[in-house]
């Protein structure tokens, strides 16, 4: 595939970095987990943090994300500072949505996060309108509908990319396919072919969402093409669930076999910028163990925020 | 722009100009729109040349009036994301039942949103709906489900039933930072009234007094407070009658004192019965001033089933002032309302 965006240093750094920021936080949390200091559902990230974070390289914090249930990857690589995550899963008022959200409701409204939803396929219309009042005030930012493989099985999705390309609206969908609803595999949810499908409607672009570079590029093309005002446009990354649906446990099934040396963003990352001399090896260590002391400072900052108050119901 | 600056009248004016319910709500839109750019209209058949039943023909800003593929769910979470975006969208529909389609963007998201993130960010947002009634319209074109949503915490319900009201209710809705459900009744748009050409607001959750008496409290909204002032007037009745306007925020200090004064409660409530707005009328006013209570409160609802087609069938269905008219005659004098009159029959029990 010819490369449209080119790669320098300072952005693979920047890729790796929030990456390891989602992995190595996705992991503590389920290392935590058992010990109930997080009392709200978490689904974690692990092997899918490529696609989050090969987007947002491309977005700014004026251009407006909306995301399901799978939050905290995309979260953090659209900005939101890690403390404020933290505190949030662990019920305290400092956390980004005052401990009224919970890990399935994030917001940052300073870096273009005005908020997720717990219900599959909704948020997709957000975003849409979104672009809508881009395009009506000439506000010139893009909506973002972040969703799975699972939601385009709902109407919304179809009602909301009809009436993107009906009205060429500045909107990227971006479909993160890590081939699983909830449970279920896609064999046995999806009769239908998301890009074919998607391509009756507007113009599709696909990378593999195992590789941050391949979603760098193609995301970069994706956002240069509805930025330019040329309408919607669809992006489909094809990833990977290390884990299950919920909870801090892999998802063991044969079918979900998972070989780092194919699947992990991370490892293949760290091999392209050792290997093109981009980076040093130490270099990448030395992110790794800079991102634990910043996770043990997210954890300390919740622990010592406050819990909310129950009079704060009344309000 | 501020929208905090217009008077808040409570009382409507006499003597001035007069126009019709469809013709104030043309002109609160038309003079919101021109009030603040941030507003547009957006709906099935919203640019159709018809207007909404003329609710929006010849709007002064086209360009910000946009017609919708009929999908209402992905279009109410698109008004929710304009809304989330820094604009005061409309979002319109012809018929109430259309809103049950988009049940999930509307008590997921949109009623939801503020309270997820401690309002961090706001809704303005008013999802404007027409009730229909009768001509064979049947089970899907003719609910009111006031009941329904007021149950859902995040929205307010509107549902005036003056030209007076509806203007300035439809304009303090745009105003309002949160999500506003805005009711109006196909059978109140030929109805005049007084209403004065300047922008003006009414508050949220203040009773209208449209008839004054000492002998029963009547609670009624939209059509049915319009039926019930006529019961009163052509029969002289003694009813204090209140039109709460908003059912959510509701004024249940105003209805409470009323029941103090006359002992006697009835909630006369063009939805269905069960666990709507009539029975939490009925609740709130026992739960505070059971003692004032001379009689068990008694409420007139549609059946506890689908609207039927024939007219025959109809106009069985549905409450009329001279029912209405009946039932508050059994009130004053003391009696039972007679079966035949509760059309609401066995509510559902």
């Amino acid at each position: 595939m010819q490369r449209t965006h080119t790669i320098d240093r300072e952005a693979v750094l920047w890729m790796l970095r929030r990456m390891r920021l989602i992995r190595q936080t996705s992991e503590r949390i389920a290392k935590l987990y058992a010990t109930d200091v997080m009392e709200t559902p978490v689904h974690l990230c692990i092997g899918q943090e490529a696609v989050s974070v090969g987007l947002c390289r491309h977005l700014t914090d004026r251009d407006k994300l909306f995301l399901g249930h799978r939050t905290h990857g995309p979260a953090l690589a659209k900005g939101l500072p890690l403390p404020k995550l933290m505190a949030e899963l662990y019920g305290r008022t400092s956390g980004c949505s005052h401990a009224f959200g919970g890990s399935m409701h994030l917001i940052d409204t300073e870096h273009g996060l005005p908020g997720s939803s717990a219900i599959v396929g909704g948020s997709i219309a957000l975003g849409v309108g979104a672009a809508l009042a881009s395009s009506l005030t000439g506000g010139g930012f893009l909506g973002v509908s972040y969703f799975g493989d699972a939601a385009t099985n709902a109407g919304v999705f179809y009602e909301s990319l009809n009436f993107a390309a009906l009205r060429k609206l500045p909107v990227l969908f971006l479909c993160e396919d890590n081939g699983w609803s909830n449970v279920m595999p896609k064999s046995a949810h999806s009769a239908h072919d998301i890009t074919s499908v998607a391509e009756r409607f507007l113009p599709v672009l696909q990378a593999d969402g195992t590789d941050v570079l391949s979603v760098f590029d193609r995301a970069g093309a994706a956002v240069q093409h509805v930025r330019a005002g040329n309408g919607p446009m669809l992006l489909h990354c094809r990833t990977k669930r290390w884990m299950k649906h919920q909870g801090p446990d892999r998802c063991d099934l044969p079918e979900n076999a998972v070989d780092p040396a194919r699947d992990c963003p991370i490892v293949k990352l760290e091999a392209f910028a050792t290997r093109s001399g981009m980076v040093r090896a130490d270099e990448c260590a030395a992110i790794e163990r800079a991102i634990e002391a910043e996770i043990d400072a997210a954890i300390a900052f919740a622990e010592a925020s406050p819990f909310p108050t129950p009079e704060l119901l009344e309000a | 722009m501020p929208w905090s600056k217009f008077q808040q009248d409570y009382a409507a004016p006499t003597g001035g100009r007069t126009i019709s319910y469809c013709a104030a709500v043309r002109e609160a839109i038309d003079q919101a729109m021109g009030h603040d750019p941030r507003v547009f209209a957006i709906g099935l058949d919203a640019d159709d040349k018809f207007g909404v039943f003329g609710s929006m023909a010849n709007l002064s800003h086209p360009e910000r009036v946009l017609g919708t593929p009929i999908a209402e769910n992905a279009m109410t979470g698109v008004a929710l994301g304009a809304a989330l975006s820094g604009l005061r969208p409309i979002h319109v529909h012809l018929r109430n039942d259309f809103l049950l389609v988009a049940m999930d963007q509307i008590v997921n998201y949109v009623a939801k949103w503020e309270d997820m993130f401690d309002r961090q960010v706001r809704v303005p947002l008013v999802i404007r709906s027409i009730i229909g009634r009768g001509w064979g319209c049947g089970a899907q074109h003719s609910q009111a489900l006031h009941g329904l949503f007021a149950q859902v915490p995040g929205l307010k319900v509107v549902m005036p039933s003056t030209p007076y009201d509806v203007k300035g209710l439809f304009l303090a809705s745009v105003a309002d930072d949160s999500p506003v459900l805005f009711l109006e009744h196909r059978w109140l748009y030929k109805n005049t009234g007084d209403v004065p050409e300047a922008i003006y607001t009414l508050p949220f959750g203040k009773c209208q007094r449209l008839h004054a008496g000492e002998g029963l409290t009547v609670v009624a909204a939209s059509l049915a407070a319009v039926h019930a002032r006529l019961a009163c007037e052509g029969n002289g009745l003694d009813v204090d009658l209140l039109d709460p306007r908003t059912i959510k925020p509701l004024d249940i200090d105003t209805i409470v004192a009323s029941v103090r004064r006359t002992g006697r409660l009835l909630v006369v409530d063009y939805d269905f019965p069960f666990g709507g707005f009539a029975a939490e009328v009925c609740a709130q006013v026992a739960e505070r001033a059971h003692g004032a209570l001379r009689q068990a409160p008694v409420r007139i609802c549609f059946p506890d089933r689908g609207m039927p087609a024939s007219g025959i069938l109809e106009r069985a269905y549905y409450p009329t002032p001279e029912r209405l008219a009946a039932a508050m005659q059994n009130l004053l004098d003391g009696a039972p309302v007679a079966d035949d009159l509760l059309v609401g029959g066995g509510h559902g029990r």
